[in-house]
């Protein structure tokens, strides 16, 4: 009964014939598992890896109640506001090269908003996305990996399974206090609804596009990576930024971005030298 | 330089050495240290592990001045392969398979998945190496106990870094 009520009560449903037909012949074909509610798609996805599900499982959500975001932080999930969606990868890589899907998947998010709504979206790096100054996309990445050895004590590691997770603000009309300041929606920023079916599509669809370059050759998608980074983010370079490097507020610097490494590491310029930020959140300064 | 960190310094060369690591860079906060091995086969190192352990550790008052550089260029002796069994063979170095932040529990304020004194098993959870939102479970490739944890919560990590010590049992 409760998902009965749920389901009208959402303005925007998927309708999920027609998202298997659009994705049929895609490596998420018949793997797709929506909840009307879920505490948290990347946990349940997780669970799920664990538990042997295979390459290409999608798992979203019409609302979550614990959505998740980076170390303490939360994803505001309301009812059918917004995409909340997990998708579970199996691919051929090295974790090291692992670390390219976080930076495709939030460019994987932005040539989605870009195909359904035509707007040019801000990538903030690693991989928010942006309008103007306020995020309506985070992406949370969870990586498992094989710790067996090989190679004379070289550290060889296969990726077994990577979840990542998207959310995505759709029909939010207005935001709690603590969040006004620094979230929006698509809604909020163009006054109209943009259908959360063909987000999802076109978000599965360039994923697909993403993580098959990278298996293909991790090095030539490193580069497109790269470049096409600079070409869609604000924030490569010349950006005055703070950088938090730790949950606990201690440490962190300012400085001036100075464009990424060959591992796709952020370089910010600072008064005591050149820094490379592993990760953390980077800010405006 | 801090006991401690002579002590670490110590266990690193060790790891280099037993890996035939050639060259690692560590950078952390103020201390830089820089290893390069010279020659082929296994290097040694006794008069770097001389040196350290004859320098005083003094606990010193104020913040350890950074260390300019440890320049280890020690040419092979003729090639000697490293005795795989040593007598360290009983303590197991979990290492970090990748760059990133170092954290010991699933999110600020909650346990850490494991702590010095505790068994684990092969695949369990030890920490989580985080880059670029990326989080990475890093697993125990062996089963024992935990007695020595290397690195602190929140620090930079690099890759082949050792992060825990197990005695194997």
């Amino acid at each position: 009964m409760a998902a009965t009520w749920r389901q009208a009560a959402v303005r925007d449903p998927f309708d999920l014939d027609a998202l298997a037909r659009v994705l049929a012949g895609s490596r998420f074909a018949g793997k797709l598992h929506f909840f009307p509610s879920i505490a948290s798609t990347n946990s349940y996805a997780m669970q799920a890896a664990e538990a042997g599900a295979p390459d290409g499982s999608v798992y979203f959500a019409d609302e979550q109640t614990n959505g998740r975001g980076r170390g303490a932080h939360t994803w505001e999930s309301a009812v059918g506001a917004g995409l909340y969606v997990s998708v579970l990868l199996r691919p051929q890589l090295a974790p090291t090269d692992a670390l390219w899907l976080s930076l495709a998947a939030g460019l994987a998010g932005q040539s989605a908003v870009r195909q359904v709504t035509s707007l040019e979206t801000d990538l903030r790096w690693p991989n928010d996305l942006l309008l103007g100054k306020r995020k309506f996309c985070g992406i949370l990445t969870e990586l498992n990996a094989d710790p067996s050895f090989r190679h004379a004590g070289a550290p060889v590691i296969g990726v077994r399974h990577a979840v990542i997770g998207i959310g995505m603000n759709v029909h939010q009309t207005e935001f709690p206090p603590e969040l006004r300041e620094i979230a929006t929606s698509l809604h909020l920023e163009t006054g109209r609804d943009w259908p959360r079916q063909e987000l999802l599509a076109a978000l599965l669809q360039s994923l697909e596009n993403e993580v098959s370059a990278l298996t293909e050759s991790s090095e030539r998608a490193a580069g497109s990576i790269c470049r096409r980074l600079e070409a869609g983010s604000t924030w490569i370079r010349r950006k005055r930024v703070r950088v938090e490097e730790r949950e606990d507020g201690e440490g962190g610097f300012a400085g001036v971005t100075e464009g990424l490494d060959a591992r796709g590491f952020l370089r910010v310029r600072t008064p005591e030298g050149l820094r490379t930020v592993l990760s953390g959140g980077v800010r405006e300064a | 330089m801090k006991a401690e960190e002579t002590q670490e310094l110590k266990e690193l060369i060790e790891f280099l050495k037993e890996n035939k690591i050639g060259e690692f860079e560590l950078e952390r906060g103020d201390l830089k240290v820089r290893i390069r091995f010279v020659g082929e086969g296994a290097p040694d190192l006794s008069h770097l592990a001389h040196l350290l352990a004859s320098q005083a550790p003094a606990a010193s008052p104020v913040i350890p001045a950074a260390i300019p550089a440890v320049h280890a260029s020690a040419a092979a002796p003729s090639a000697q392969p490293p005795a795989d069994a040593s007598e360290d063979a009983s303590l197991h170095i979990v290492k970090s398979p990748i760059v990133g932040t170092f954290y010991e529990s699933p999110s600020p304020g909650s346990p850490a998945f494991a702590k010095i004194g505790d068994r684990v098993e092969t695949g369990q959870v030890l920490c989580i190496v985080e880059a670029m939102k990326l989080m990475n479970e890093i697993e125990s490739d062996a089963a024992g106990e935990i007695v020595k944890r290397l690195v602190q919560n929140g620090q930079p990590v690099e890759y082949g870094q050792p992060l825990f010590a197990l005695r194997i049992s």
